[in-house]
C-alpha cells in the first residue's frame, strides 16, 4: 500500500509541477503539435520545380531549338528566355533571375548530323543542391530521349539490318524508387524530423521541469520514499503526458501530409516506446545541469541540429567516422529516426529493425541508471 | 565602462555562457565540417541481383562494382531477398539483371534491366541512382557497338551514334559537389544566429528576473540605450571572435570556395553579429520577459534552418510561407555567402543584403521605450 501511495504522490507532484508552468506546457503541447505542421508545410511542395534557366543558343538551328523546347517541357526546369551571350546570361544569374545557364555551342546540329556527339553545356548555381539536381535530371532525360530518337533513325542509315534486330531499345533500363516512391523532399526529411521533435520536446520539458523544481524548492516532495518509487511515479507521469503527442506525431502527422506510411501502427508504437522512455530519462539526466528553468533553452535547443546530422538521415551512418558514430549511438533519436523511417517508409517489421530496437532498450536502461544517480544527488542537495 | 565590466564578469562567472558562446558553437563547427570530410558518401552499400549468371551479366556486375560510389556488399538471388536487405537497412539500392539476359539480348528480345534505390535515405539514394544509371548506359553502349558490328557496320560509325546529344554539367563554385561545402556555409552561421539570439535574450532577461535591471539603469544614468549597448558589447566582441574563427576555419583551413573579395565578405560577417543581436532585441522588445523572448528566439532560430531556404528553394515554397524566409538575418548571411564567397559576384548584386543588416541594427531602437519600461519595473513571470 505504501508503494502505491508514494507512487501516486510522486506522479501527482510531477503532474502539478508541469501543469502549473506555462514554459513546460509549451514543450508538452505547443511544440509537438505545432512544430510538425509548420515544418511539414515549409517543405510540402516536395520538389524543386521550375528552376529558372537562361539559354545561350549559339547554334540557332532546328535541332537546338528542339532541345530547348524539350527541356522547357520538363517539370524541373523553366526556361525564362534567351540571352545573346554568356555575359548577359551571367548577369541574369548574378541578379538571381536565373539559377542555371544552358549553352549550345555553334555547330551543334552539324556535329549530330555528322554522327558525332553534339555537346551542350549547363552551368549551375551551386548554392542549393536541389536546384542542381533538378537541372541535371532535366538535361539528362532530354539528352537520353532525343538521343534514342536520333539513334533509331541513324542505326537504320548505317546498318539497315540492325534496326530489324533491335526494334527500338536493345536493352531498356528501368528504375524504381523504394520507400519514398516519389522521391519528394518533404516525405524524405519529415518522418525523421518528427521523431527528433518528439525526443527534443521530452528532453526540453523535463529539463525545464528540473529547473523549476530547483527554483521552487520542490525536491523535498520526494523525501520519505525510495528513489525508485520517486522516479517511477515521475516517469509514469511523463509517459502518460507524452502518449498523445507520440501518437499524433507518429501516426496523424504522416497521415495529414500523405507521407509514406508502410509500417504497422502497433509495431511502430512498440518501437517508439523505448525511444520515448530513453528520451525521458535523458531529460532527467539533463536536470543535473539545469540550474534554472530558462537555461534549458540556451544549452539544449541547438543540439537538435547536431542530432539531426548525427542520426544518419542526411549523411549515412556508414560514412561517419568512429567518434561521431559513437556519439550518435548515445542519442535516442538516432535509432529512433533510423528505425522509424525504415518501418514507415520501407515497411520494415519490428524484427527487421531489431538492431535499432535493442539499442533503444539499452539506451533506456543506461539512461535510467544514470538518471537514478543524478536524481538521488539532486534530492539530497536541493530538498531543504 | 562599469556596465561593460559588470557584464563581462557575469559572462565569465556563469558556465552557461561558456557553454552557449564557446563550447556548443565550436562543437557544431567541428561536427559539420568533419562529419562530411569526404565530401560525398562514397562506397554506398548495394547489391546485385544477377538472375542470369552469364559472362555478360558478370561483366555488368564488374562494371558496377568498379564505380567509386558503389560498394557491392551483398549478392542476392531474388528481388525479395534484396528488398529484405533494404528493409533492414543493410543496402541502399540494388541492380537486377533478369533471367536469360544474355540470350535474350543476342536474340534482340530487349531484356529489361532494372535498378531500385531507397529514397528513404535521400543522399545515398540519389548518388547510387546516378551510379546505377551510368553503369546501365555504359553497358548499353558496349552492347550497341557489338550489335552494329555484328551486322556489318564499323565500330567508329557506331560510336558516333551511341550518344548523339549530351550535356556537360558545370557546377559553378563547388565543382566536386562537396556536401559539406553546401551545408556548413549556411548551417553554421545559422547556428551562431540561434546562439546569439538566445544569449542576448537570456542575458537581458536575467536582469529582469533577478531584479537587477534598476541597478543597470542607474549605472547608465537612466539611458536605456547606453545600458543595453554596454551590456551587450562584451557579447558582441566574443561573437566577433567566434565568427572570424568560423570564417577562417571554413575558408582558410578547410579550403571552402572563396571566390570574391575577402574585405566585403568579412565586413558582412562582422555586421551579421549586431544584426542578430538586433533581431533578438526586437523579439525582447516585443516580449520583455525572459521565458517568452527565449521561446520566441528558439522557435524562430530553429525554424530558420528550414524556412531560410538553405536546402529547399524559396520559389517552390508556398508564398505565404516563403515570405518568412526573409525574416531573420541568417537568410542575408546565406545570400552574401552565395554572392561574395561562392560565386565572387560584384558587390552591386549584394547591396540589399547589407542594407538588411543595417535595418536589423536600426529597428531595435523603436523598441527601446518598451525595454526601458520593463527594466524600470522588473516583474518576473515564470
Amino acid at each position: 500500500m505504501g508503494f502505491i501511495r508514494n507512487f501516486t504522490k510522486a506522479f501527482a507532484s510531477e503532474f502539478r509541477l508541469a501543469m502549473h508552468d506555462q514554459g513546460i506546457l509549451i514543450f508538452l503541447v505547443l511544440l509537438p503539435i505545432a512544430y510538425p505542421i509548420i515544418y511539414s508545410l515549409i517543405y510540402n511542395p516536395e520538389f524543386a520545380r521550375d528552376v529558372a534557366v537562361v539559354v545561350v543558343d549559339n547554334d540557332r538551328t532546328q535541332l537546338s531549338r528542339e532541345l530547348v523546347r524539350n527541356i522547357d517541357a520538363c517539370q524541373e526546369v523553366h526556361i525564362i528566355g534567351y540571352a545573346a551571350d554568356l555575359n548577359e546570361a551571367k548577369r541574369a544569374m548574378d541578379s538571381r533571375d536565373c539559377f542555371a545557364i544552358i549553352e549550345i555551342p555553334e555547330g551543334f546540329q552539324r556535329k549530330v548530323e555528322r554522327n558525332e556527339t553534339g555537346n551542350a553545356i549547363f552551368y549551375s548555381d551551386m548554392s542549393l543542391m536541389l536546384r542542381y539536381k533538378g537541372v541535371l535530371t532535366a538535361t539528362t532525360n532530354v539528352a537520353l530521349a532525343m538521343g534514342s530518337e536520333l539513334q533509331a533513325k541513324k542505326i537504320n542509315e548505317v546498318a539497315p539490318l540492325a534496326s530489324t534486330l533491335t526494334t527500338g531499345d536493345p536493352m531498356p533500363v528501368e528504375s524504381h524508387f523504394l520507400g519514398n516512391i516519389q522521391g519528394g523532399f518533404d516525405s524524405f526529411l519529415m518522418p525523421g524530423v518528427l521523431i527528433l521533435i518528439l525526443q527534443q520536446a521530452a528532453v526540453l520539458a523535463i529539463g525545464m521541469a528540473g529547473g523549476a523544481r530547483r527554483e521552487k524548492l520542490l525536491y523535498s516532495e520526494g523525501n520519505g520514499m525510495s528513489i525508485t518509487t520517486w522516479m517511477l511515479g515521475r516517469t509514469a507521469c511523463y509517459l502518460a503526458l507524452f502518449m498523445v503527442p507520440a501518437i499524433y506525431i507518429c501516426h496523424y502527422v504522416p497521415l495529414m501530409f500523405s507521407f509514406p506510411m508502410e509500417g504497422d501502427s502497433l509495431q511502430i508504437f512498440a518501437f517508439i516506446l523505448p525511444m520515448l522512455l530513453a528520451s525521458i530519462m535523458l531529460g532527467f539526466c539533463l536536470q543535473g545541469v539545469v540550474t534554472e528553468r530558462e537555461t534549458v533553452f540556451v544549452i539544449w535547443v541547438v543540439t537538435s541540429i547536431m542530432f539531426l546530422f548525427l542520426s544518419g538521415l542526411t549523411w549515412p551512418r556508414y560514412a561517419m567516422t568512429g567518434v561521431w558514430k559513437a556519439l550518435a549511438d548515445c542519442v535516442p533519436a538516432t535509432f529512433g529516426v533510423l528505425g522509424f523511417i525504415k518501418m514507415n517508409g520501407n515497411g520494415s517489421s519490428l524484427a527487421q529493425v531489431g538492431d535499432c530496437y535493442t539499442a533503444l532498450w539499452i539506451q533506456a536502461a543506461a539512461y535510467t541508471c544514470l538518471a537514478m544517480i543524478i536524481q538521488w544527488h539532486l534530492r539530497k542537495h536541493y530538498s531543504r | 565602462m562599469k556596465i561593460f565590466l559588470r557584464s563581462l564578469r557575469q559572462i565569465v562567472s556563469r558556465p552557461v555562457y561558456w557553454a552557449a558562446m564557446f563550447i556548443l558553437p565550436l562543437f557544431c563547427i567541428l561536427l559539420l565540417t568533419t562529419l562530411m570530410e569526404e565530401g560525398l558518401p562514397m562506397k554506398i552499400p548495394s547489391a546485385m541481383v544477377d538472375k542470369d549468371g552469364t559472362s555478360l551479366s558478370r561483366e555488368l556486375t564488374q562494371n558496377l562494382g568498379s564505380m567509386q560510389l558503389i560498394d557491392l556488399t551483398e549478392e542476392c538471388n531474388s528481388y525479395t531477398e534484396a528488398r529484405h536487405l533494404v528493409q533492414e537497412g543493410k543496402i541502399y539500392g540494388f541492380f537486377m539483371i533478369p533471367e536469360n539476359f544474355e540470350s535474350d539480348l543476342l536474340a534482340g528480345k530487349s531484356p529489361v534491366v532494372t535498378f531500385y534505390t531507397n529514397m528513404t535515405f535521400y543522399v545515398p539514394a540519389s548518388l547510387s541512382f546516378k551510379a546505377f544509371k551510368t553503369t546501365a548506359l555504359i553497358s548499353k553502349v558496349g552492347i550497341i557497338v557489338e550489335v552494329v558490328e555484328a551486322v556489318g557496320g564499323s565500330g567508329s560509325q557506331a560510336m558516333g551514334l551511341l550518344q548523339p546529344v549530351s550535356f556537360v554539367g558545370r557546377p559553378i563554385g563547388n565543382p566536386d559537389m562537396n556536401y559539406a561545402v553546401y551545408l556548413a556555409n549556411s548551417f553554421l552561421p545559422c547556428v551562431l544566429q540561434l546562439m546569439i539570439m538566445l544569449v542576448t535574450c537570456f542575458s537581458l532577461g536575467q536582469e529582469i528576473k533577478y531584479g537587477r535591471s534598476r541597478q543597470l539603469m542607474d549605472m547608465a544614468n537612466g539611458s536605456v540605450l547606453k545600458a543595453v549597448f554596454m551590456k551587450l558589447l562584451p557579447e558582441t566582441l566574443i561573437w566577433w571572435v567566434m565568427i572570424l574563427f568560423l570564417e577562417s576555419w571554413l575558408y582558410c583551413w578547410q579550403g571552402y570556395p572563396m571566390h570574391g573579395s575577402w574585405f566585403w565578405f568579412t565586413l558582412g560577417e562582422l555586421m551579421y553579429v549586431p544584426a542578430c543581436q538586433g533581431m533578438a532585441l526586437i523579439l525582447f522588445g516585443i516580449t520583455p520577459n525572459l521565458r517568452l523572448s527565449l521561446s520566441l528566439s528558439a522557435l524562430l532560430g530553429i525554424l530558420c534552418f528550414s524556412v531560410a531556404a538553405f536546402s529547399f528553394p524559396e520559389q517552390n515554397m508556398y508564398p505565404s510561407i516563403s515570405i518568412f524566409s526573409w525574416m531573420l538575418p541568417a537568410r542575408y548571411n546565406f545570400l552574401i555567402y552565395i554572392d561574395q564567397a561562392l560565386n565572387g559576384r560584384d558587390l552591386f548584386f549584394s547591396r540589399w543584403w547589407y542594407v538588411a543588416y543595417i535595418a536589423y541594427m536600426v529597428i531595435p531602437l523603436l523598441f527601446m521605450g518598451r525595454i526601458k519600461k520593463a527594466f524600470m519595473r522588473p516583474v518576473y513571470v515564470p
